[in-house]
């Protein structure tokens, strides 16, 4: 049998402007099809429109260059 | 990227009871929350995915609390008198040592955000198996569940209130749930549900 080690994700919160479910759809299938991300929601109840992340790495730079592609603001929120 | 810290965790879920019971659900924002329990707002995101998140965790793991505390030293065949004193000797000191908490059961129970189908079902099985013994036993007389938890609990938790409040009715002086009063309610209670 395989050693199925369970490794913790790693969270990464960004700043957005995706602002209704209509924008949350539209990036769906952008982060959906990213293999280094394990989970995502947007919490359009927060004024951020916090967008969180759990990856199996620790890097913004990847999440934010595809979310601005894709027409959206993103930034990583920080302390 | 941050690490988890369990101290950081138990502290931001005890900052957003007291958000909860002192302004309302409405009163909790992840914004309000991190300046209440002195963290940054990316931090309450590592633990909780949105509001409803935290809301339900924090629940479930209260509910939890609550649980173990109710059931400390609890022996559900025990006599009913026997069992039903430590019942609220338990659920007395949980709400006195929690008072946020006890309120914020309170407040969950009428509101939409949680999903209350996740509660412990230990507390429930102990507590029907305690009853259907002294109904067997011929303890108690057999009555529909909510008028026996009105006989049984409803005054122990509405002379909790008065305790915590330190004031009862007007013109009263402040109330104190001592072992005497807790003995001489306990006693109408149980003369109450015997067949």
């Amino acid at each position: 049998m395989n050693d199925h080690r369970i490794t913790e994700a790693f969270v990464l919160v960004f700043k957005t402007n995706i602002s209704n479910p209509i924008q949350v759809k539209s990036i769906a299938d952008t982060l959906n099809s990213c293999p280094d991300i394990l989970k995502w929601n947007v919490d359009l109840a927060d004024i951020d429109k916090v967008l969180r992340i759990e990856a199996t790495h620790a890097q913004c730079g990847p999440v934010i260059e595809l979310v601005t592609r894709a027409g959206y603001a993103c930034e990583e929120l920080t302390d | 990227m941050r690490t988890r810290d369990p101290n950081k965790e138990a502290l931001i879920r005890e900052k957003a009871i007291e958000l909860i019971v002192n302004h309302g659900f409405d009163g909790l924002s992840m914004h309000k929350l991190a300046k209440a329990a002195g963290v940054s707002v990316a931090t309450i995101y590592i633990y909780f995915k949105d509001r409803e998140d935290l809301i339900q965790q924090v629940y479930t793991d209260e509910s939890r609390k609550m649980t173990e505390a109710t059931l400390l030293n609890f022996d559900p065949d025990a006599h009913f008198d026997e069992g039903l004193k430590r019942q609220w000797i338990n659920r007395m000191t949980y709400c006195l040592e929690n008072p946020y908490s006890m309120t914020f059961m309170e407040q969950v129970k009428h509101s939409p955000l949680v999903e209350r189908s996740t509660v412990d079902t230990r507390f429930l099985q102990a507590m029907q198996r305690f009853v259907h013994n002294a109904i067997d036993r011929k303890e108690i007389m057999p009555l529909p569940v909510e008028i026996y938890w009105s006989i049984a609990f409803a005054p122990l938790y509405q002379l909790v209130k008065f305790h915590i409040a330190g004031k009862s009715m007007p013109g009263r002086p402040p109330f104190i749930f001592d072992e005497e009063k807790i003995n001489l309610t306990l006693g109408l209670v149980l003369k109450a549900l015997k067949p």
